[in-house]
């Protein structure tokens, strides 16, 4: 009974139903359309991956040639140089001081410290 | 399905398998782009790349009709995200440039039954199609809407009873 009436329902919609009505293309020529728009993403697609790969060369290429930066310690510089630093103040830079900048003024102070001076 | 007309990135599909649903599928697009031919063909095209350059892969796991009814709902729900948002802004900047009323098609026979139909909500409207015009089973119809076969049984049984109703409603005011 209900299988009846499910089918007598069904039968109404899909007569009711509007149809494509001769205007339904052609499978052969949507599948060419189809095949030609395929094509032309896999052409551009191929096109950029190979503007990439090319650019990626180019920049590695360039990279490779360019000369590198040597750096080195310029001996003269460090023979003028009266800055020390004691190898425990490196953890501790507030700590550094210059030798013969601080040294004397620390040794000739006459602050008193604690009973001794500073 | 004859091995040689394979596609070569989908191997379970054929040409000719395509080729013996292609007006289900065709009247599947035409009415996810409202009845409008140009737009159901270009949507019908997309579909058949998607398949021909591997994106949508078909694996056996359902029937080729009921995939690639699927491809077609899928690429329709996403161009009409992306038209809705391109709607969107020219409303906002160009509030009386657009026309968005479609003309509804004109059905076959018996305009009742149609309008009774034209007015289910969009997912009733969708499972009465596929099971009673594209036959498809309501588990079937339920994978390409992308709901659970309980959700497409409820679709279903309440797409019907509102039609019955209605049709009855307008029968009796006759």
């Amino acid at each position: 009974m209900m299988q009846d009436k499910d089918n007598k329902l069904r039968d109404r919609v899909s007569q009711a139903w509007p149809a494509a009505g001769g205007n339904e293309p052609a499978f052969d020529a949507m599948w060419l359309a189809a095949r030609q728009r395929h094509e032309i993403s896999r052409r551009r697609y191929r096109r950029v991956a190979a503007a990439a790969a090319v650019v990626a060369a180019g920049f590695i290429f360039l990279y490779a040639q360019s000369p590198s930066q040597e750096t080195y310690i310029e001996v003269a510089d460090l023979m003028e140089s009266t800055y020390w630093t004691a190898p425990s103040d490196v953890l501790l830079p507030q700590r550094e001081f210059d030798i013969y900048q601080d040294m004397p003024a620390i040794f000739e102070s006459t602050i008193p410290a604690g009973g001794t001076l500073l | 399905m004859r091995d040689s007309d394979a596609l070569d990135n989908n191997p379970h599909v054929s040409r000719s398998a395509l080729e013996a649903i292609h007006s289900q599928v065709y009247g599947w697009a035409l009415s996810r782009c409202d009845f409008e031919h140009a737009n159901a063909e270009d949507l019908m095209q997309q579909a058949y790349v998607e398949l021909l350059s591997g994106n949508a892969r078909f694996d056996n796991k359902s029937s080729l009709k009921t995939f690639v009814f699927s491809v077609v709902q899928n690429l329709a729900r996403s161009r009409f995200r992306r038209l809705s948002t391109r709607l969107r802004l020219v409303k906002k900047y160009h509030a009386e440039a657009v026309e968005t009323s479609v003309e509804a098609p004109e059905p076959r026979a018996n305009g009742d039954v149609w309008r009774a139909v034209r007015a289910l909500p969009a997912r009733q409207r969708d499972v009465i199609e596929l099971v009673f015009c594209r036959e498809l089973t309501v588990e079937e119809a339920a994978a390409v809407m992308g709901v659970s076969t309980g959700t497409g049984r409820v679709h279903y049984d309440r797409a019907k009873k509102a039609l019955r109703q209605r049709l009855q409603h307008w029968a009796d005011e006759e």
